[in-house]
This record gives C-alpha cells, structure tokens and sequence, in this order.
C-alpha cells in the first residue's frame, strides 16, 4: 500500500511541474502575435522577422522545456 | 505527364494493404506498455566502468553517415560534375542556405563561423531524424526486469514481448524488456550537453579571436567602475549577469534538445501502445518536423551567439567604427 502512495505523489508532482508549461505557451502567443503584426505591416520584411520570431519562440521553449524535462525526470527515474 | 494519368494508382492500395495487415498483427500480438527509461539503457561492458551504451552506438552510426555523405561529397565536386545530383546536390543546397545566413549575419567572420554552425546542423539533424526510422528503438536484447512482460518465441533466437501480466505467469515472476540496440542519441542528455559545451566554449574562443582580450570586459567591466560612480557600478553588475548568462546557455542548449526529443520519443512510445492502428504515422510526422525545427534552432542559436561575440559593445566605441 505504501508503494501506491509514492506512485500517487509522483504522478502529482509531474503534473504540477508540468503547471510551468504555461509561461511558454503564453510568451510563444505573444511572440507570434508580434511577428504577425508586423509581418502583416511590413511583408518586404517577412524574411528576417521570421528568423527572430524562430529565436523567440526557441528561448521561450526553452523555458517550458525545463518544466518538462523536471516533469519527465520525476516520471521516469527510479527513486533511490 | 501523359503516363502518370494513365498509370493506376497502386500506392494508394499498398497504403490500405498495409493498414488492414496492421490490424490484423495488432490482434495476434497486442502492444505491450512501453518501458521508458530517462538514463540510456547500457549494451555491455567495454572495459572497467565505461559501457557501450545503445546511445553511443546511435552517435556512432550518425558519425558513419555523415563521413559517407562528405566522402559522396568530394568525390562528386572531384568528378567536376557542374550540377550535383542525388545527396550530393540535397547537401550542396542545404549548405549553400546556411552560408547565406551566415554572411548576411556574421559579415566577414563568416568563414570562421561557418564550419561550427553546418556541423552543429548536420550532426543534430541526422541524430533526430534517426527517429522516424522503424526497429530504433525497438529490436535489441531482452532483459529480466521485475515490471516487464513475458515474451514468445516467434522463431529459433528471435523473441518477442507479449502482452500479459507479469504477477499471474506460472514460471518466473518478473518478465523481459528490450532493451534497444540503437535509441535516438538525442535522448541523451550527455550527448546534448557534449554539443551545448562545444557551442558555449567555441563562442568565447571566436570572440577573443576576434576582439582579444578586450572580450572579457564584456564580463567583467571595471572601466567605469571608480570614473562614473553609480553607472560604473550598474555596468559592473550587467558584466556579471553576462557571465552568469553564458553558463546558461548549456543549460538552456542541451535541455532543449534533449527535453523535446525525449518528449517525442515517449509519445511515439505511448501512441504506440494505445492506438496501434497508423496513429503513429501521423505523429512520425511531426516527429520528423520537430527534429529538423530543433536542429536548425540549435545551429542558429550558435551562430548567433558567436556573431554577437564577434561584435565589441558598439555604443562605447561608436566613435571608433
């Protein structure tokens, strides 16, 4: 019975991590809105405001992709 | 043109054989829940503690390949063949793009960037897309594990794992996992970090190249630190989070590729197992997608940090350009 409560904590605690994924999604909506924008302002521009706005949207992955690998440690590696 | 409209569409046909045979192999041999394991799986002992892990033989076959492709390569520019054709004029493509960026980047330090950059791409995106290629990950040897499933011989040496539980088998408890020959290598982490730290300390070599010793006021900037009171200070501080910022950026690297391959992996894995019927297909590929997406991301990111090492803080020295 005691296994099942750790296997329960653990199942929580990855959800939980995973809660972080939410800042990525929202800084990615921004940064794509902008970019759109502007795009749509200025197509002759189209071009290198893609290659920023692939940037952004990488470093701002990137921070969601924290909470995923903490969410992925906490479900895969055996404890102790 | 003329024959193509003529001729009967069979691949369409081969496609539904293929499906309809799916499901019938899915009924005589249900998935089993997949083993997901973080650390990669070791094969064997090479000597003392170090192992061959099935990891490393992905990295070494990704190696295999792009010698191969460099060796086509040279061989068909030595040939002087004006167009390239096959693999040779798929690489001579890629490649000339990414000099382009590089140029219009990094200016004239673009053939110094330029190798560390198409490397970096080249090496990421063949160990991705190792992924969407069937048996990785799949055939290898089978292990005892007290949480795998029991296996059948299909022929004389080749075994495969079964559905079942393992607490209600008579013989043994416990049953086998496989444990693959060949897993992706981007699922490891010290495959990811390898690179991170070949980018990260390659962008301090270029940038001393470039600018001298002059590049470590970038850090640690003392110049007005006893003439301008208060900003001298500031400027100070943003030396330090500049250093703190390059130590990071291996962090962000390697999680990066790591988090998003290991990820696609484990859903390929739970896909796999829940719907077993060309539900993978489709994600094999977004899989495919998100290999060359994070490999082109990784090279990006490592030409843009060494272009900006390459440039001095130019609102100082504005006078002097």
């Amino acid at each position: 019975m005691t296994g099942d409560i750790v296997l329960a904590a653990k199942l929580i605690g990855a959800g939980l991590a995973m809660i972080g994924v939410i800042g990525g999604g929202i800084g990615i909506g921004v940064v794509v809105g902008g970019a759109v924008q502007a795009m749509g302002r200025n197509p002759d521009y189209a071009g290198p405001i893609q290659t920023t706005m692939f940037i952004g949207i990488a470093f701002s992955e990137a921070v969601a992709i924290y909470a995923l690998v903490i969410a992925l440690i906490i479900l895969f590696v055996p404890l102790g | 043109m003329e024959q193509t409209k003529t001729r009967r569409p069979i691949k369409r046909w081969i496609v539904l054989l293929v499906i309809i045979l799916n499901v019938f192999a899915v009924r005589a041999f249900p998935p089993v829940r997949p083993h997901i394991q973080l650390p990669p799986e070791t094969l064997f002992p090479i000597f003392g503690d170090f192992y061959l892990t099935n990891t490393l033989v992905a990295t070494a076959i990704a190696d295999i390949l792009l010698l191969l492709m460099a060796f086509f390569f040279s061989r068909s520019i030595k040939a002087g063949k004006m167009v390239l054709t096959g693999v040779s004029g798929v690489l001579e493509l890629l490649l000339e793009a990414l000099y382009n960026l590089t140029e219009s980047t990094a200016g004239k330090w673009a053939k110094t960037i330029f190798p560390w950059f198409a490397t970096i791409v080249l090496v990421v995106l063949i160990a991705n897309w190792m992924e969407v290629i069937p048996g990785v990950d799949s055939i290898g040897l089978l292990h005892h594990s007290e949480e795998g499933s029991p296996v059948q011989e299909l022929a004389p040496g080749i075994m495969a794992v079964v559905k079942g539980d393992p607490e209600h088998e008579s013989g043994e408890e416990g049953g086998y996992v496989v444990v693959p020959f060949v897993r992706v290598a981007s699922t490891d982490l010290n495959f990811t970090a390898a690179i991170a730290l070949v980018s990260v300390v390659m962008t301090q070599v270029i940038g001393i190249r470039a600018l001298g010793l002059g590049y470590f006021t970038k850090f640690f900037n003392v110049k007005g630190l006893f003439t301008k009171p208060v900003f001298g200070v500031l400027d100070f501080a943003v030396g330090f989070l500049e250093l703190i910022s390059e130590f990071s950026k291996i962090l962000s690297f390697s999680f990066r590729l790591f988090g998003n391959v290991f990820a696609g992996s484990v859903l390929l894995f739970v896909i796999g197992s829940l719907v077993p019927v060309f539900a993978q297909s489709a994600i094999l590929v977004f899989e495919f997608l998100v290999g060359m997406i994070q490999a082109i991301v990784f090279g990006l990111l490592t030409m843009i940090f060494m272009s900006v090492a390459t440039q001095g803080h130019g609102d100082e020295h504005g006078a002097e350009h």
